[in-house]
Formats: C-alpha cells, sequence, structure tokens
C-alpha cells in the first residue's frame, strides 16, 4: 500500500468518524467536516460544468467544428444573470421561457405515454377466476386500493357517506404504503451506516494492521 | 459452534435489551444510537449469517439477463452519487458478474458529475480484469454529459452524437466495439443503478419510446414507489438496496459486500420492530396509569 493510499484511507476514515461524533453532540471537528464538504463540493461542480458543459458542448464545438449557433443558447444562458439586477431582471424570462416551452414539450409526451397510460392500463385488470383465486385476491385489492385511493384525493364534496367510507379505505392503502416506504427508508438508512462500518473494519483498521505487520 | 451462536444470540438480545432499558429509563435517544452502531458492528466482527430469501422481482431481473443470448450489448448506467455506494456498488459489481460471464458487450454510462465517472471507470476495469476483458472490445465507458433528458433522448437517434468521445477523449469512431453500436436499436438490454429519480425517465423515454427493456438496481429508499412499474411490464426486474443486491449476489453465487451487510440489516431490523412495540406498549400503559390517576 502506497503512502497516497494510507493517506486517503486515514482522511476517509477522519471525516467518517467526524460526521459520526455529531451522533453523541455537536464539535468542531463535525463543523470542519461539514464546511470541508460544502466547499468542496461547489469547487467541484464549478470544475465540472466549465469542463462538461461550457467547454465541451459550448466552446469547442463553436471554435474546432464550426457549430457558430451555439452562441445562441450560450447567450440565452448569460441573460439568466440579469435576474441579479432588480431592474433588468424581466430579461431572464426570455431563457425561462425558452426552458419552460422546451420542457413542457419533452414531458408533455414521455409522462403521457410512458407513465400515465400505462398506469392506467395495469389498473385495468380482469377480476375473474380464469387465472386462479389467488390473481383475483391480487386483482381485487388492486382495483379497490386505485379508486379508494383515488377517491380520497378527490375534494370537490365533503367526504361524508359512501365516499366517505371508501375514501377511509384510501386511507388504509395509503398508510401501508407509507409503511412500506418507511421500512425500506430504515434499510436504506442502515446500508449506508453498513457501507462506512465495513471501510472502518476492513480499509481503516486493515491499513493500521497492514502497517504495523 | 451451535452453542457458541446460541450464546451470541443470547447476548444481542440482553445487549438490546439493556440499551433499550436505559433508552426509556434515562429518555436518552443516544442509547439507541448505541444499539444500532452495535447491531450494525458485531456481524463484522463476528461471523453471523442470516438466510436470505429470494424476491420475485430480483428473480425477474436475472432471469431477464440470463436469458440475454451470448455476446449480447447492454447498457449500464452508473447513475449513483458516491454518498448511496454502500447500496449501489454491490449492484453494479453484481451486474457486472453476470454480464461479463455471459461474454456481454457492456456500454457503460453516467448521468452524475459527481463520482460517477470516476466510479463507473473504477467499478469495470475492476471486474475486466477479473474476466480478461479488453476496453474497447468488450466494454466501453462513455462517461458524463450534462443534461441528461437531452441524453436519454439523443442516443435514440445516435450515441455518437450525443457522446462524440467515451471517458478519456478516445472518439468513439475510434472505438471496435461502438462500431457496431449506433443508438438504441443496437441495445438489447439496459441494466440502470440509480439512486435518484432518473429511473423514470429510463421508463418514460427509453423503454416507453424505443421498447428497450429496462432493468433496475435501486436505493431501497426509491424501491417501493418503482413496484408499480413492474407491475405495468415496463420495469424487467429490479433489485431493491442492499437486500436486492445480496439476492442477486446469491443468484450469481458470488457473495460479496451485500451479503456481508444483510446480517447487520436483520438484527437492525429486529431490534426496531421490538423498539416499536415496546414503545407503544409503554405509552399506552402510561396513559393507562394517568386516567387512572385521574380517576
Amino acid at each position: 500500500m502506497s503512502l497516497i493510499e494510507y493517506t486517503q484511507i486515514w482522511l476517509e476514515a477522519f471525516v467518517t468518524l467526524s460526521l459520526f461524533s455529531f451522533l453523541y453532540k455537536d464539535n468542531p471537528c463535525y463543523k470542519i467536516t461539514e464546511h470541508v464538504f460544502a466547499g468542496l463540493s461547489a469547487g467541484y461542480y464549478f470544475g465540472l460544468i466549465w469542463h462538461a458543459v461550457i467547454l465541451q458542448q459550448m466552446i469547442d464545438p463553436m471554435f474546432d467544428n464550426g457549430k457558430w449557433w451555439l452562441f445562441i443558447p450560450g447567450i440565452l444562458g448569460v441573460l439568466m444573470f440579469s435576474r441579479f439586477s432588480q431592474k433588468y431582471s424581466w430579461i431572464s424570462r426570455l431563457s425561462l421561457a425558452f426552458v419552460m416551452g422546451n420542457t413542457a414539450g419533452i414531458f408533455l409526451l414521455s409522462e403521457l405515454h410512458g407513465k400515465v397510460l400505462p398506469q392506467m392500463q395495469s389498473t385495468m385488470l380482469s377480476l375473474g377466476f380464469e387465472n386462479g383465486l389467488g390473481s383475483f385476491v391480487l386483482a381485487v385489492i388492486v382495483v379497490a386500493g386505485v379508486i379508494s385511493t383515488l377517491t380520497y384525493f378527490y375534494f370537490s364534496r365533503e367526504h361524508k357517506g359512501l365516499l366517505g367510507g371508501v375514501a377511509r379505505v384510501g386511507i388504509w392503502f395509503i398508510m401501508i404504503s407509507f409503511g412500506a416506504h418507511f421500512g425500506y427508508t430504515v434499510m436504506a438508512r442502515i446500508s449506508l451506516l453498513i457501507g462506512r462500518v465495513q471501510f472502518l473494519y476492513f480499509d481503516w483498521i486493515g491499513s493500521i494492521i497492514n502497517l504495523f505487520s | 459452534m451451535t452453542i457458541l451462536l446460541i450464546f451470541a444470540y443470547i447476548f444481542l438480545i440482553l445487549i438490546g435489551a439493556l440499551l433499550l432499558y436505559m433508552t426509556f429509563k434515562t429518555d436518552d435517544r443516544r442509547y439507541i444510537y448505541l444499539a444500532v452502531g452495535f447491531y450494525v458492528i458485531f456481524p463484522v466482527i463476528v461471523t453471523l449469517k442470516l438466510p436470505i430469501m429470494l424476491s420475485p422481482e430480483v428473480k425477474q431481473l436475472y432471469d431477464a439477463v440470463e436469458a440475454l443470448p451470448d455476446s449480447s450489448t447492454v447498457m449500464l448506467t452508473f447513475d449513483y452519487y458516491p454518498s448511496t455506494l454502500a447500496e449501489t456498488e454491490p449492484m453494479s459489481h453484481a451486474a457486472l458478474h453476470h454480464l461479463f460471464r455471459k461474454n456481454c458487450k457492456v456500454v457503460t454510462m453516467t448521468t452524475i458529475p459527481l463520482g460517477g465517472p470516476s466510479i463507473a471507470e473504477r467499478v469495470t476495469r475492476e471486474l475486466a480484469e477479473e474476466y480478461n476483458k479488453v476496453y474497447g472490445i468488450d466494454f466501453v465507458n462513455l462517461g458524463y454529459k450534462a443534461n441528461y433528458v437531452a441524453v436519454l433522448k439523443g442516443m435514440g437517434t445516435s450515441i455518437e452524437t450525443i457522446y462524440p468521445t467515451d471517458n478519456s477523449g478516445t472518439p468513439l469512431s475510434e472505438i471496435p466495439m461502438m462500431k457496431d453500436i449506433e443508438n438504441y436499436g443496437d441495445i438489447d438490454f439496459i441494466f440502470v443503478v440509480a439512486d435518484n429519480s432518473i429511473v423514470d425517465y429510463w421508463i418514460s423515454i427509453v423503454n416507453a419510446q424505443y421498447n428497450n427493456p429496462v432493468g433496475t438496481g435501486l436505493t431501497a429508499v426509491m424501491a417501493p414507489r418503482y413496484f408499480a412499474y413492474i407491475g405495468s411490464g415496463q420495469m424487467t426486474g429490479m433489485l431493491g438496496g442492499m437486500k436486492g443486491a445480496a439476492e442477486y449476489e446469491t443468484l450469481l453465487q458470488k457473495p460479496a459486500a451485500a451479503n456481508m451487510g444483510m446480517t447487520s440489516q436483520s438484527l437492525v431490523h429486529l431490534f426496531i420492530i421490538f423498539s416499536v412495540i415496546a414503545g407503544n406498549i409503554i405509552f399506552f400503559m402510561g396513559k393507562k396509569g394517568k386516567s387512572r390517576k385521574s380517576a
């Protein structure tokens, strides 16, 4: 293991332990790590955007390949900075209008064809027994879940009587969904902790053992 | 060995009960942190293994990749930040094991600027070395390009227009593997490993508009939302969090980081379930006691 690798592992271990130290209480190590992370991210993003967007997608194609028309999106991008001036902030609306129109055009089709219609289609299930009792029960749950949940989000009439009853069933479905989300979220957060513990045990402690052996 | 295991479990239960008792007694949540930390660290130091059950969505993804003919072209994405490596990297590892084992041509790419390109480079090179795969012939790393919607849509027409060069600056026209790959039409399967909503666009743009089968590896936080896409047939299987990765590793018979973490997962989950039940019992007992006093 080289000196650079040792330094990298020790630095990583210091940052990890500093962040975990907040669980006990706030302290200078945690603060330093938090600020270093914010500064590093900002610097990295600036460098990356400069390289991957401004240079690679605008300046290089303009000067190397003669795609002169790329100055138009470039100017639209520069216009966004007019938001910093109260007097000229209206100019940025030109760029925003372009972004909004473009985004709406792309997503209108993809959201409708890629999400809304296929999802609607997948809830239109046969409530027959041709695929067995299990499929029938699942189909009933899906159909009941979709209808009752949608009913819960119908606010044009007061949730009373039959409408109220169906909406209450919808709440149960939503609650079960929240429970599943909570369970998965716990798993996600514990996974991150496991990842750090595995790093500290195998890499960091491993490097210490390696150093003395 | 069995007696040692029984002692280990009794020890775990006693520690959990003690820390939970201390939490309720002192009202200090740091005992909970300590318990969670203990249950995570213990199985890493002392080897404890709990069985891993296979989920249908993981099996579906495994079967879909397994059914690909040898030498198929697969696009593998590294759409995740370094902060979720613990969940996502085992998925990328498992996917590459499977793809290289089947001699698939792998095109990797990322829509994540922070770490994505270097993670893709490191993981792919690591696995390629194990399977003696050659860069440019068996795999290519396209790297990162800004504006993911434009990237995803543009690759439907021409990958080379979006990525004139690979991650290290070599023109795609000079890479032998990319000579036969023009757009999504030349890609047999897309394996998306992601920790953000980019998956929506892989489904709503690439699957819906270009009919490419899309299988995913997602962080656990995202997983419940995407089950609907499996039901509708828009997604060909899914790995949900570390558990999904561990199941895929099990199917591949290549237990690695995710398998190692699953015992900690199970122990922490058991502790949390027990804490929720105990907390509720104590809450209701306290309520009952108060109402008796006021009566």
